[in-house]
């Protein structure tokens, strides 16, 4: 382990680390475009030159190792300078549109030159070398070859990591452009990282394409909800909750419009999260854009209930006395296994834990489950070899380790419970999510069981057609507007933070649980997700020794079996 | 009363009718006077308003101006400069694509709240392309709420409605015949919208 001085701090780090990864662990970070943790090395951009002693020359950080005794400056005279040289040759073609640029705001050019440059140009704008400008890559991403400064960072994406290598350099000098031959489009299901990776406006999003300026934007940390990957992700926000533009809403409001919301309920975009251990720095193009659903204009805010036959709108209140009445009223006339419960292996550990508890504890029941067709046996299955994969449920996993834990079921799982309703043995029926229900491979079976039933009830975040069968459907706050956690194919407890509060009547799914348990006259005291995940240590041995508050940035791996 | 602040009977009163003779002249011809001035000779600090309007400074800072390119588009690139300066949120742009690859950016929806605005002229100053400016123009009563919300259009038409000066805009001092000409030019060829509509 050979001991290097970093800036007057030593440091022990393992042979064969960069100076850069060193000097990061100290906390210093050394400037860089073309480096990229997961990523192989070009050392193309010489942004990273430092100072090392008794080398005749500057080095560049992110490719020297580190050697015994070594003593590395980041901040001298000399490196700053070189740094300023190198930013300056970048800038010498740069068209300076950062008005029109969606980068800006979180820019290298942008961050380094306040940092380092400050220069005024010595190029006439009228003198540079002009190139061309919104080449159309496909559905995500919008290529810019003026504002371009040649890190091949997309060029070794595409090579390493997708594999279908569609980026290559094209011409020279400073004629050089980053390009697809013949500007195809990118064809491959990870493009969108391409944009997060491109250190300067060069490759922008096509889907965040002049929507909003980064810095009205606030992040909050999440987890992917669409597999069972889990890859780590960044929800990034209108920095007013609600997100509602004072003007337009006023104006709307004096012209008597109801409120205006911006498409994506508040949510602009995702952008992956970093975690070495599992999605690394990447997410897949339908994880990225699946945002969208989150301000479809078919997004449940308030509590419906049928009435002659159909469904109108409800008092939130008024619905979970109903939904609490039936229960009594089904209890005493059919016995507790006319009443069937179906988890969400999309809901959230602490929301599929109550769940099931209530079940248990306060009906009495054994039918519960979730499972659905034969999808639950292969929760690991690959659909490629980087990411995503064939389980569609955020929290199959998870859900699994509770229903076990607390139910011990066996047998066929919701098939018995649904084949019981269409038999008329099984009265009522509770789902804990809109989505099991599209997700039942037999429609036809499941809307047959739902006809027959005196009564059923869902809580969903989406009003689709399967739920006009229906009796009763509380809105549900989707995992942006809720925390908690979720387990990821090999059993990675990861954390899920509420980004701003759900609209309207909607509720998180521990909520609506909590309140049901009160109305059963067993007040748990929960008053936040964390709350719930303390109860459900205590009772899943799996998860034994965590705390929402306690996992680790990584998540925390759980024994699965 | 009390003993603290006691009245000094000492002090002679001057007599009721010598104040009144003198005073009243004297009064009397201040205000001949001031009357021979502003009726006759014409020095009055007030203005026939709204017949007359008083001329602004330079920098005055009234209603907004968005200025335009020769071929009369907006020259405004929405890179939302002014609504991030704005302390009063009363800037709205929604941005658009453009077809002409060269400029790319355009907003599609640009008001201004004038009821919120606190006329402060940092939006002036945020604004990278001298797009926006201020005019002189102080008349903004409106008959109802969403009329003091200005789109797009009559911010661009604004100076050709009211025919007034321009205000705060970069530079004012030197090359201000310019800008000024250029809008006036611009602002003379396009139709008037109808005001408080559009985007």
């Amino acid at each position: 382990m050979p001991k290097v001085t970093i800036n007057e701090k030593p440091i022990e780090v393992p042979a064969g680390t960069t100076i850069l990864q060193a000097a990061e662990r100290l906390g210093f970070t050394i400037p860089h475009y073309c480096y990229h943790p997961h990523l192989s090395i070009a050392g193309n951009c010489r942004m990273c030159l430092v100072e090392v002693e008794k080398a005749p020359k500057l080095q560049i950080a992110c490719q020297t190792q580190v050697a015994e005794g070594m003593v590395v400056r980041t901040q001298s005279e000399k490196a700053r300078q070189a740094v300023r040289a190198t930013l300056e040759m970048e800038l010498i073609n740069h068209p300076i549109d950062c008005p029109v640029c969606d980068q800006a705001g979180e820019c290298g050019l942008q961050d380094y030159y306040m940092k380092y440059g400050l220069h005024a140009s010595r190029v006439r704008l009228s003198d540079k070398v002009r190139k061309r400008k919104v080449i159309d890559l496909g559905p995500l991403v919008v290529l810019d070859t003026e504002r371009c400064i040649l890190c091949s960072r997309c060029v070794r994406f595409t090579g390493e990591v997708t594999k279908t290598h569609e980026f290559q350099f094209f011409k020279r000098g400073d004629h050089t452009e980053i390009g697809t031959l013949d500007d195809q489009p990118l064809r491959n299901a990870y493009s969108g990282n391409v944009v997060d990776l491109c250190p300067v406006g060069a490759l922008t999003s096509k889907d965040f394409r002049f929507k909003i300026r980064v810095w009205f934007l606030k992040t909050t940390p999440s987890v992917c909800p669409l597999c069972a990957t889990g890859c780590n992700v960044w929800i990034d926000h209108h920095e007013r909750e609600y997100a509602t533009s004072d003007v337009t809403h006023s104006v709307g409001k004096a012209k008597g419009m109801p409120d205006v919301y911006i498409p994506g309920g508040g949510v602009y975009r995702l952008r992956p999260r970093r975690n070495d251990e599992l999605n690394k720095s990447w997410i897949c193009d339908e994880g990225r854009t699946g945002y969208k659903t989150l301000g479809a204009e078919n997004r449940l805010v308030e509590a419906l209930v049928k009435k002659n036959g159909k469904l109108t709108w409800s008092d939130y209140g008024e619905a979970l006395d109903l939904l609490h009445q039936k229960f009594t009223e089904i209890k005493a006339k059919y016995g507790v296994e006319a009443i069937g419960g179906i988890a969400s292996p999309q809901a959230t550990n602490e929301e599929v834990y109550l769940f099931i508890k209530y079940f248990k504890e306060v009906i009495g029941t054994s039918l519960v489950d979730l499972r659905a067709g034969e999808a639950w046996k292969q929760i690991e299955a690959r659909e490629d070899e980087i990411l995503r994969r064939l389980d569609k449920n955020s929290n199959s996993r998870g859900a699994f380790l509770i229903l076990n834990a607390i139910m011990k079921r066996s047998g066929k799982g919701s098939e018995e419970i649904i084949e019981a309703a269409r038999n008329g043995k099984v009265k009522a029926l509770v789902f804990q999510s809109h989505d099991w229900l599209t997700r039942y491979p037999d429609q036809a079976k499941l809307k047959e069981a739902l006809s027959k039933v005196e009564f059923s009830a869902a809580f969903a975040t989406h009003r689709i057609p399967e739920l006009d069968l229906v009796h009763l459907i509380l809105p549900q706050a989707s995992y942006v507007e809720k925390d908690g956690s979720f387990a990821n194919y090999e059993g990675r407890v990861q954390r899920i933070h509420k980004a701003f509060p759900a609209k309207g009547d909607a509720r998180a799914g521990w909520q609506i649980m909590a309140a049901l348990f009160k109305k059963a006259g067993r007040d748990l005291n929960l008053n936040s997700a964390s709350d719930c995940f303390k109860m459900l240590v205590g009772e899943v041995p799996a998860f034994k020794g965590l705390t929402l508050a306690g996992l680790p940035g990584t998540g925390a791996v759980v024994p699965i079996k | 009363m009390s003993d603290k602040y006691p009245v000094d009977y000492k002090v002679k009163l001057v007599p009721e009718a010598k104040v009144h003779s003198t005073a009243i002249l004297v009064g009397l011809s201040v205000t001949m006077k001031e009357c021979v001035k502003t009726m006759f000779l014409g020095d009055a600090p007030t203005v026939q308003y709204p017949e007359q309007h008083r001329k602004y400074s330079e920098r005055f800072r009234g209603v907004h101006i968005l200025t335009q390119r020769e071929d009369g588009s907006v020259k405004c690139v929405a890179c939302m400069l002014c609504a991030t300066a704005c302390p009063a949120h009363c800037i709205h742009i929604e941005a658009g694509e453009l077809p002409d690859k060269r400029i790319e950016k355009h907003p599609e929806i640009f008001e201004i709240e004038l009821l919120r605005c606190v006329m402060c002229g940092l939006c002036v100053d945020a604004c990278p392309e001298e797009a926006l400016i201020m005019s002189a123009d102080d008349e903004m009563s409106a008959y109802e709420r969403a009329d003091t919300v200005v789109a797009k259009v009559d911010l661009m038409q604004r100076l050709r409605i009211k025919g007034k000066a321009l205000g705060y805009r970069p530079r004012y001092g030197d090359s201000e015949k310019k800008t000024e000409d250029k809008v006036l030019a611009s602002g003379g060829t396009r139709d008037a919208g109808k005001h408080g509509e559009g985007g």
